[in-house]
């Protein structure tokens, strides 16, 4: 009996020491596995800020919408397949997409709610509500919606925004916003760019569920912080007219961007072809969605690709601006003493590279408004490699803009490494590269918005903006109480860079150049069919080469340019344009520019601008039978040279 | 004679004991109404408690030896009993257990609750005769048979937890009955060479299925089990024990582990994890000293009985006893596998409750009768 006792006493001092262990040594922590499991945080969407145009007009809302989500802590462990069927049915959805779904939650972690249906329409909300003893696990959460504008119109400005993905989940700067999976994020365009400010924060609701998962009691509410208003620079007006302009250009392809020089704003920005941004944020996971995806990224006229920013073009004669302010403050040239032999082109080695006409020994001015291109020639080689270099460095070709837009590329600039790089077996420099390099093909290639710069640099006395889209974010609460927050105006992302950076160009180099292109709109040059009297616009053409010329017929025709700004001698707004595969700069480019100052015209102006549009286009088509014959000899004598001189007239 | 008698029984009546159960009972009626707050399991507790208290006081004034010499009729009244259950019109199902009569107004209660006690009286009478000599076969035999009908019927229903808290009866009875320790400690030695020798075999050659495997493998490292199929049950009892902490968690009565359903069958098998949730490791160790100095007042009265039936009996009461403290407790705290065995005096149960009242009423009768022979 006494062992009995003992055995008695031994076995409860045994459960003892097993209490100790589970409750004094391990309790902290089965209780914070134990209090985790009955408490759940609802998110609670954080409304995404708006955008706006300057003057206030809605570009991008967000709408409520409803999902229908499954919780995972729920169905862990239970086969889902016996859900497909039910699930449908009831709520009409794709058995496939279901089954994908299903099939991915399974390499996700068990937190996850599942996304069975988005959009939920009254219907199937009401079909959750009454089915919910038999699936208790399913949940409608309210998800604001963005709604873009139609057409694709700025579709490559305020781009979209799209569920975070799990690479990025995966990189530190987004794990330190907090952010998880299913959180909707800016990709793209200033959605991307501007996101911490636009997205806010979610709120949660903190509540207490049983071991089914019903929601017993609400025990905490955490408001969302909503995200914060933008408001852009674009102008609507302007830039559903440079819209316009593309869509009514002759291959539809291209970009237009219009800015105030005088600090960088961006106020019209298209590109063509476009897409539609609802795609992302509210189609993407339908089977239809997906496939439109994939054909835009498939599509060869990449739509999905923002021209301004991420496409690179030789430039053509618009280089001869930057050339000729460098030309002239570097001292190849002087003002007194700027005559150049044209001599129809030049003669370097084995190597004749032509211009286009006979322009005797023109000046500067005349060079420019006549788009000489034997003149530039010979003003490069004075300049020099070393000349143009330094030129490409003081007006920040050689770096990105800094627009504040995403994935913005570098251009490529002549360089002797440049060379080297991209001609192994013949690295030297050579003469006639620099020729190549002085008039904006073969070693120039660069994107539509620094061009843009450059040349609104000019206008302004070297005051080189960097280009933004952003006016300002906002203010946000009452003013004094701690969670105001006062308007955001435009920064530099990279703050080291100034704004303006200023280019010392004396202002008699200034005016003579500015002279050069007020002339080639204004006296005769290659932009006269734009001509607006009463409104000086001051512009270059250019001609981008494709392919090896006499290939310039079809659809690899090549690229026409247009830079420009107005008032010449007091500039508003400085514009360029692109358009892909149309021919020459004047014929092309610059209507489509002057119907974007048509459009600032009548808004600045209040009456008509001078000069009808029509007329514009009737002498265009007489123009490009003139041109023709003439092209098609040039392109005949420098398809010996290779890639070589092409410009337009 | 009448007023010597009932004045010496109310002085020898062992208050200590009584006091003890009754009080381990009423702390169990509010863990209770704490695990199941809306439902009235913990009144009908109660009247279990006033039931049994009348049937401990009925028992303990009468003469238990006068009861053991009955001991034949009570035994087959049980087994009638246990048959009249797997009738289904009698029997009540729940969870694939017909195991239960319904009783009009208090529920239902459990036969098998009751037979332990007649089981345990005909163990003891039948082996209650004095002796020197060592246990002979057929004794074991016997012995071995008594337990077997009941065992046998319950098995029928079915209920292993159950059956498994009739072997400690039979064993200590054995062991009491100068069997050989030698063969005592031998089977001991091979049981616990044995047993996970055997497991190990049988995992190798696949005899022991995966299911079987996964269920050792909770009580052996419950953390990584499936804590959603197999493991469910021992892992949220293991967390609401652990929630408890030093003196009991913070969370209101509707948001503990039972609270929300999180720990299944809060009211009767894992009773004990909510009182550890309400009353942490200070509650808990307060329980188990309670039931250590219960176990040790029936020790010392079956020590101090005047016939080795008397003392049989309270030990074999002390071994299921023990028995089903150690399983019940362990259970919840993920050290024994989970079979429905309710915790004595504090699992919700009429049967239970009121079997075990009669159990300690007769006890109290063997030490009231210790001087008369």
């Amino acid at each position: 009996m006494r062992f009995i006792q003992v055995l008695v006493i031994a076995l409860l001092g045994l459960l003892s020491i097993r209490l100790y262990v589970l409750q004094v040594v391990r309790g902290d922590r089965y209780a914070e596995i134990a209090v985790n499991q009955r408490r759940r945080r609802l998110p609670i969407p954080a409304p995404r800020g708006m955008i706006f145009d300057r003057e206030g007009r809605v570009i991008v809302d967000s709408r409520p919408t409803y999902n229908v989500i499954l919780t995972r802590e729920d169905v862990k462990g239970k086969d889902l397949t016996s859900l497909i069927e039910p699930l449908s049915q009831g709520l009409d959805v794709d058995k496939d997409i279901l089954r994908e779904y299903f099939e991915m939650v399974k390499t996700m972690p068990a937190f996850e709610s599942i996304k069975v249906k988005e959009n939920a329409s009254p219907g199937d909300i009401s079909w959750v509500e009454s089915h919910n003893l038999e699936f208790p696990e399913l949940r409608v959460e309210q998800q604001p919606q963005r709604r873009y504008p139609d057409n694709g119109v700025l579709a490559h400005v305020v781009g979209y925004v799209g569920e975070i993905s799990p690479e990025q989940l995966q990189k530190q700067a987004y794990k330190e916003k907090g952010l998880k999976p299913g959180d909707i994020i800016g990709l793209s365009g200033i959605e991307q760019t501007y996101d911490d400010y636009l997205r806010g924060k979610d709120g949660y609701r903190e509540v207490v569920v049983d071991s089914r998962g019903r929601i017993q009691d609400e025990i905490d509410t955490i408001p969302p912080i909503p995200g914060r208003d933008l408001v852009t620079t674009i102008d609507l007006d302007l830039q559903l007219a440079a819209e316009e302009q593309l869509h009514n250009s002759v291959t539809q392809r291209g970009v237009l961007i219009a800015a105030d020089p005088n600090n960088g704003e961006i106020l019209a920005l298209a590109s063509a072809p476009t897409f539609d941004p609802n795609l992302f944020s509210q189609r993407i996971t339908t089977k239809e969605g997906r496939a439109e995806y994939v054909k835009l990224l498939n599509d060869p006229e990449t739509p999905l690709i923002n021209r301004a920013i991420q496409s690179r073009q030789p430039p053509g004669s618009t280089w001869k601006i930057p050339m000729a302010i460098a030309g002239l403050k570097q001292g190849a040239i002087t003002l007194e003493h700027s005559n150049l032999v044209c001599g129809g082109g030049i003669q370097v080695g084995n190597k004749f590279t032509r211009c286009m006409k006979q322009h005797g020994v023109p000046d500067i001015k005349t060079a420019i408004t006549q788009s000489c291109d034997g003149y530039f020639y010979r003003l490069g080689l004075k300049m020099g490699i070393d000349g143009i270099v330094q030129m490409v460095d003081e007006f920040d070709l050689n770096k990105r803009t800094g627009i504040d837009l995403p994935n913005e590329i570098m251009n490529y600039t002549p360089s002797r490494e440049f060379k080297r790089k991209m001609q192994p077996r013949d690295p030297d420099w050579r003469d006639i590269d620099t020729v190549y390099a002085s008039f904006g093909q073969v070693y120039d290639i660069i994107t539509p918005i620094s061009l843009l710069r450059t040349i609104a640099a000019v206008s302004v006395d070297g005051h080189m903006y960097i280009p933004h889209v952003l006016k300002e974010v906002r203010a946000f609460g009452t003013p004094g109480t701690p969670d105001y927050k006062a308007a955001v105006t435009f920064q530099p992302l990279d703050p080291s860079r100034p704004n303006p950076k200023i280019i010392p160009i004396p202002e008699a180099i200034d005016k003579t150049v500015v002279q050069g292109m007020w002339q080639v709109v204004n006296a005769g040059g290659t932009g006269a069919r734009i001509k607006m009297d009463g409104f000086d616009i001051a512009g270059k053409t250019g001609t981008a080469q494709v392919v090896g010329l006499g290939k310039d017929t079809g659809k690899n025709k090549d690229h026409a340019w247009f830079v420009s700004y107005a008032p010449a001698f007091k500039p508003e707004i400085a514009m360029v344009a692109l358009i892909e595969n149309s021919g020459f700069g004047g014929t092309n480019a610059a209507p489509a520019v002057r119907g974007v100052y048509d459009a600032y015209y009548r808004k600045t102006r209040h009456e008509e601008p001078p000069g009808a549009v029509k007329q514009q286009i009737a002498k265009d088509d007489t123009d490009k039978k003139k041109e023709t014959p003439e092209k098609k000899k040039t392109a005949a004598v420098t398809a010996a040279g290779q890639q070589t001189a092409r410009n337009n007239r | 004679m009448v007023a010597i008698i009932h004045k010496r029984s109310w002085r020898d009546f062992d208050w200590i004991l009584a006091l003890l159960a009754i009080g381990i009972v009423l702390f169990g009626t509010v863990q209770i109404r704490n695990a199941q707050p809306t439902e009235t399991y913990w009144v009908k507790q109660l009247i279990g408690l006033s039931l049994g208290l009348v049937a401990m006081l009925a028992i303990a004034f009468t003469d238990y030896r006068r009861l053991l010499n009955l001991a034949p009729i009570f035994y087959v009244f049980g087994l009638v009993l246990l048959v009249l259950v797997l009738f289904p019109g009698i029997g009540l199902k729940i969870n694939g257990q017909r195991a239960w009569i319904r009783v009009g107004g208090l529920g239902q209660f459990q036969p098998s609750e009751f037979v332990k006690v007649t089981t345990a009286m005909m163990l003891a009478r039948y082996f209650g005769k004095n002796r020197i000599e060592v246990l002979t076969i057929k004794e074991m035999i016997v012995g071995g048979l008594i337990l077997a009908l009941p065992i046998g019927l319950i098995l029928l229903e079915p209920d292993v937890g159950s059956v498994l808290t009739y072997m400690p009866i039979l064993a200590v009875v054995l062991f009491l009955s100068a069997i050989r320790l030698r063969l005592v400690i031998a089977s001991a030695i091979l049981a616990i060479v044995l047993i996970p020798a055997a497991y190990m075999m049988g995992v190798k050659t696949g005899a022991v299925k995966a299911y079987q495997q996964e269920r050792i493998n909770v009580i052996l490292d419950p953390e990584n089990a499936d804590r959603r199929g197999i493991g469910y049950h021992t892992w949220q009892s293991i967390l609401t024990v652990g929630e408890g902490g030093l003196i009991g968690s913070k969370a209101s009565v509707e948001y503990s582990q039972s609270g929300l359903k999180f720990l299944p069958e809060p009211h009767t098998d894992f009773i004990y994890a909510v009182t550890a949730e309400n009353t942490g490791f200070a509650g808990c160790v307060m329980v188990l000293l309670a039931y250590v100095i219960l176990l040790s007042r029936l020790i010392t009265g079956a020590r101090r009985a005047s016939d080795r039936m008397g003392m049989l009996f309270i030990m074999s009461f002390v071994g299921g006893l023990t028995f089903q403290i150690f399983i019940n407790i362990g259970m919840a705290l993920g050290i024994s596998p989970v079979i429905g065995v309710p915790l004595p005096l504090m699992s919700a149960g009429l049967a239970s409750l009121v079997a075990t009242f009669i159990a300690i009423g007769f006890a109290i009768s063997v030490q009231l009768r210790r001087f008369v022979n």
